[in-house]
């Protein structure tokens, strides 16, 4: 039996062998020129035509070095990364989460920190870098690919057959969706299914009856909770929106409020500005805008939520730092940022890009007043974050089987248990 | 002496290829996780040794608790309904299979074929079906006149859970109905026509004779649901997202290890000393389930 | 045959109970190959048409759709992959948990019980779940990134379900053929092949269908362990088309349709040997 046993464990070492020998064999082969290879990961798999042409032109500049990029399935990107880094076999530029995820990677120190290398970090803006900068070292790990704001986007051939025009005020938005409703539209295209969809909801409408910056500083100071009126009563206001919500809007996905926008049988989106591209794809002729979250009066400073996408970074480990910080300097550039500004329609946070779509240029216009999207840039940091708590939460509110005191004290008690200031 | 030497060998050759394989990948990276669950963590780095912590955290501190007795409490509905109505539906249509129903030929192929999708393409199919509006469920409903019965079947709180059930009893009926099926013909014939000229009614014959006697199908087809019920992810993943929406009401244990211990999609942040830990709690729960059922069932397993 | 369900045979209550079983099996059928035709009418229409109009037939056949999946590099290496994945690894489940069912099922010893909770407790761990340690054990021995540790994991994940389907139906073999078998001179090797398998053919066919559909579609192993795009299974080169925001939906119905193909096709070869071997057993 012990024979038996030893026969079998060699016949499938040498198995393994064989196997294992045959892929690396044929990489040796590929690697017989004496390129650096770097591997690019991302989650971003719609982008990668885009992506790969972009390497192309850092190629072109650095004929020694060779950029791979993979795009991984956007729900799987976390684990993959997290699997791969810590088995040793990670990817040498990484495209990163922003904020409390950045942790994930940062706080153990997978992470190459940036500052001394890639000096065109300074010429981003500060609120910009944030986003790549740990909390837990103070450290920039990334650099900034681009900031999103979040954005009502309405059918600008419904306003005109119905004649109506940008509201500034939450009345004035209400009338209008009672128009669109009554010419038998669907006045807004959001749904519940998605919880995220209904924390980007709030993130839109909520922080003009907050009080904007003002509310977020005391909050991430400690000064005040969630549990406050001025944020309460902000999650009101959404409850006031169902009933131009499309029938049994529970039940309505993401997919299907973009379809609904696309399909022009919504007339209004309630998202974010990373829309607009794929808007203007499936459905050329949609005539489309955006304008920012109502405020309460008129002559109220007019709020946009946004915060920082993502940005690129380095693995600790790589084998290949020089020719990583070069890649990661290229994409610090006027001209990566710029490239992928205009193929995206994504808004680069690299200095000194213009942005010629008329679309990023009312998205700029927007972001002159513009303030932290509040559980995103604060409240990621540590489990249970502020953005799972309230996107289930904001669930049950809109369902109606919870009310927004409910809400806000759960989403205070969770994260109370781990945010410091909270804990005084 | 030499037949006890040689049999042990014959057992060891039989068992051993299959023993290896899976200590070594599956039952190695088992030990290994309720290693890693005994551990705080410093987001995918181990930090020290805890003990049991991380499982008191999960019986007793929000948001665990609550998450995770509400994920059990949907666990055990999907054992329940499953067990009654896919596994009843499977026992009848494996009889009527094994009765020579008319077009049984063609029935037995067709009922199959939903196992053959991914679980993905079930997801999507079925999602665009139940959608509240464009969905076909809805519109017949409407068309049928029965309008107030068209819901937001995967949106409604109370009703998610039951929807996906019910898919996921769509797909797997077919595997039921052809075990049983298959536990029905290797029952002897003389058996059965023994008794029908005996003059056994009908009731009686299913009752008494053909049911003790598929025993050993009923065994296998109990606990692999009780197993499938305990392990739900997939199903629930692709239809209801990884947060168990809306609200929680769909969330099981399975979705809930995964959130935990890998994070939510870019909402949560992995926190893999207690996902182990609900890992953990799972297999303990799945084997001792299992390990008492199949105990319990074997004793009425009827030889003939 | 005896006790066939007839119309003939039966009183007016039978008779009424044949037509109300056959409205539900003609129901559930019906419920069966609706979604099939619609994924595949679906395959050819644009993303905005299988939302706008779900259920008509495609505006436009948009065979396209169709090239551009195959196009987007090499479908054609990926179909080879999950082929070479899958059927090795049902080839080896195959032999392997027969084996182990037979040395469990076939022999009284003390240990059976705990051989046979050792498989079971295969079943019970979600491998998910164990990911972290199952990636470090395989880079560990050398295997990332190579078809044979899916193969391994992909075995070692079906061996538990097989084993206890297979033991279950094995147990319920008569004893007296294997006596038989034995007063014949053959050996234990002999008595596997030539007397217990044959018969336990309905639920080999069973479990090849019930492991090979998992196998075949899934992704999340591929995802993880395989990282050359010439080794990608058919999931895996499909899940490009799932953007983080944006989701292309008509490339996603086609390639469904056509990963589905061959698991339809070995359904139709294994329900022939699946007849073949219910009518084998009921003359026993």
């Amino acid at each position: 039996m012990k024979k038996n046993l030893v026969i079998c464990l060699l016949v499938l070492m040498a198995g393994s062998m064989v196997f294992a020998g045959g892929s690396s064999e044929s990489d040796a082969k590929e690697e017989s020129s004496s390129k650096v290879e770097l591997n690019f990961w991302s989650w971003r798999t719609e982008d990668v035509d885009i992506y790969n042409e972009l390497i192309d032109i850092f190629e072109a500049k650095n004929p020694g070095i060779e950029v791979n990029f993979t795009a991984y399935k956007n729900t799987e990107y976390n684990t993959i990364l997290s699997a791969a880094i810590k088995g040793g076999s990670g990817p040498d530029i990484i495209h990163l989460r922003t904020y409390g995820s950045l942790e994930t990677l940062a706080k153990p120190g997978y992470l190459m920190p940036l500052e001394d290398k890639v000096p065109e970090l300074s010429g981003f803006g500060e609120t910009v870098l944030l986003g790549a900068t740990s909390a837990s070292d103070g450290e920039i790990y990334g650099v900034p690919f681009a900031s999103q704001t979040l954005v009502i986007y309405y059918n600008k051939a419904i306003y005109a057959e119905l004649g109506l025009e940008v509201p500034e005020t939450w009345d004035e938005f209400l009338d209008n969706l009672d128009a669109v409703k009554a010419a038998g539209y669907t006045g807004l295209a959001n749904g519940g299914k998605d919880g995220w969809t209904l924390e980007i909801l709030q993130g839109v409408i909520c922080p003009n009856f907050y009080g904007a910056n003002d509310f977020f500083n005391e909050v991430v100071a400690g000064d005040t909770d969630f549990t406050d009126d001025r944020y309460r009563g902000s999650l009101e206001k959404l409850l006031e929106l169902r009933p131009y919500m499309p029938d049994n809007f529970m039940g309505i996905a993401y997919t299907d409020m973009q379809m609904l926008f696309i399909n022009e049988m919504a007339a209004h989106f309630i998202g974010g500005s990373w829309e607009a591209g794929y808007f203007g794809k499936e459905n050329t002729a949609l005539d489309f805008d955006v304008f920012a979250g109502p405020v309460a009066k008129k002559g109220d400073t007019r709020y946009v939520s946004s915060f920082a996408d993502s940005s690129f970074g380095m693995s600790a480990d790589t084998q290949n730092s020089k020719e990583a910080t070069a890649f990661l300097r290229f994409m610090a550039s006027t001209e990566a940022g710029q490239f992928l500004t205009d193929k995206l329609t994504m808004k680069s946070d690299a200095p000194g890009v213009v942005f010629s779509d008329p679309f990023l240029g009312r998205v700029g216009d927007l972001n002159e007043n513009n303030t932290p999207y509040i559980m995103l840039v604060g409240f990621r940091y540590d489990k249970p974050t502020g953005s799972e708590l309230l996107q289930s939460l904001l669930q049950g509110m809109m369902a109606d089987s919870i009310n927004s005191t409910e809400v806000v004290s759960q989403v205070q008690e969770g994260v109370s248990s781990w945010y410091k200031p909270f804990q005084d | 002496m030499k037949n006890q030497v040689n049999k042990t060998f014959w057992i060891l050759f039989f068992i051993l290829p299959g023993l290896l394989i899976v200590t070594i990948f599956i039952i190695a990276p088992l030990f290994m996780s309720m290693f890693n669950s005994m551990y705080s963590w410093v987001s995918i780095d181990r930090d020290r040794w805890v003990g049991f912590e991380n499982f008191v955290k999960i019986f007793t501190k929000y948001p665990y608790q609550d998450r995770f007795f509400n994920a059990i409490g949907n666990n055990v509905q999907w054992f329940m309904t499953t067990m009654f109505v896919q596994n009843t539906i499977g026992l009848l249509f494996g009889y009527l299979l094994f009765k020579r129903i008319y077009g049984s030929e063609i029935f037995q192929r067709v009922f199959f074929i939903p196992v053959l999708f991914s679980v993905v393409a079930v997801g999507f199919l079925w999602g665009l079906y139940l959608n509240p509006n464009m969905g076909v469920v809805n519109r017949l409903l409407n068309d049928m006149g029965l309008g107030q019965w068209a819901m937001a079947w995967l949106g409604d709180e109370k009703l998610a859970t039951p929807s996906i059930i019910a898919v996921n009893i769509w797909r797997w009926v077919g595997f039921p109905t052809l075990v049983f099926y298959a536990g029905f013909n290797s029952v002897p014939m003389e058996t059965v026509e023994a008794a029908y000229i005996d003059g056994v009614g009908e009731w009686r014959l299913f009752w008494k004779i053909m049911f003790p006697l598929i025993m050993p199908a009923v065994t296998i087809i109990t606990v692999l649901t009780l197993i499938g019920s305990l392990n739900v992810f997939e199903q629930v993943y692709t239809m209801a997202g990884l947060d168990g929406g809306p609200f929680y009401s769909t969330d099981t244990l399975g979705t809930l290890f995964y959130r935990t211990a890998f994070g939510g999609i870019d909402t949560g942040l992995p926190e893999i000393g207690i996902g182990s830990a609900i890992g953990v709690v799972i297999y303990v729960l799945t084997f001792g389930i299992s390990a008492f059922s199949i105990v319990a069932l074997r004793k009425r397993e009827v030889e003939l | 045959m005896i006790g066939d369900l007839r119309f003939r045979n039966s009183g007016i209550i039978g008779k009424a109970l044949i037509v109300i079983f056959l409205i539900l099996m003609i129901g559930y059928s019906i419920l069966v190959l609706f979604p099939l035709f619609n994924m595949i009418i679906s395959s050819f229409k644009t993303t905005r048409e299988i939302f706008k109009a779900p259920y008509a037939l495609p505006e436009i056949w948009k065979f396209s759709n169709y090239m551009e999946v195959w196009n987007k590099g090499g479908f054609g290496g990926y179909f080879f992959n999950s082929i070479i994945i899958t059927s090795l690894s049902i080839a080896v489940v195959l032999l392997f948990g027969s084996m182990a069912a037979f040395g469990i099922a076939r022999y009284r010893y003390r240990l059976s019980n705990l051989v046979y909770l050792i498989f079971l407790a295969g079943i019970m761990l979600p491998l998910k779940a164990a990911i972290i340690p199952l990636f470090l054990l395989i880079r560990g021995i050398g295997l990332m990134n190579t078809r044979l540790a899916l193969m391994l994991i992909f075995t070692a994940m079906s061996m538990p379900a097989t084993v206890f389907i297979l033991a279950g139906f094995m147990r319920t073999i008569p004893g007296s053929l294997e006596d038989a078998a034995r007063i014949d001179g053959s050996n234990d090797l002999g008595i596997y092949w030539r007397i217990i398998m044959p018969l336990t053919t309905p639920s080999i066919a069973l479990v090849t269908i019930y492991n090979a559909v998992p196998i075949w579609n899934d992704f999340f192993f591929p995802l993880v362990f395989i990282q050359s795009d010439k080794l990608k299974p058919l999931p895996l080169g499909m899940s490009v088309f799932f953007g983080q925001y944006q989701i292309s939906w008509h490339l996603l119905f086609a390639s469904l349709s056509v990963a589905i193909l061959p698991m339809l096709i070995l359904y139709l070869f294994m329900s022939k040997y699946f007849i073949r071997g219910m009518t084998a057993g009921a003359i026993k």
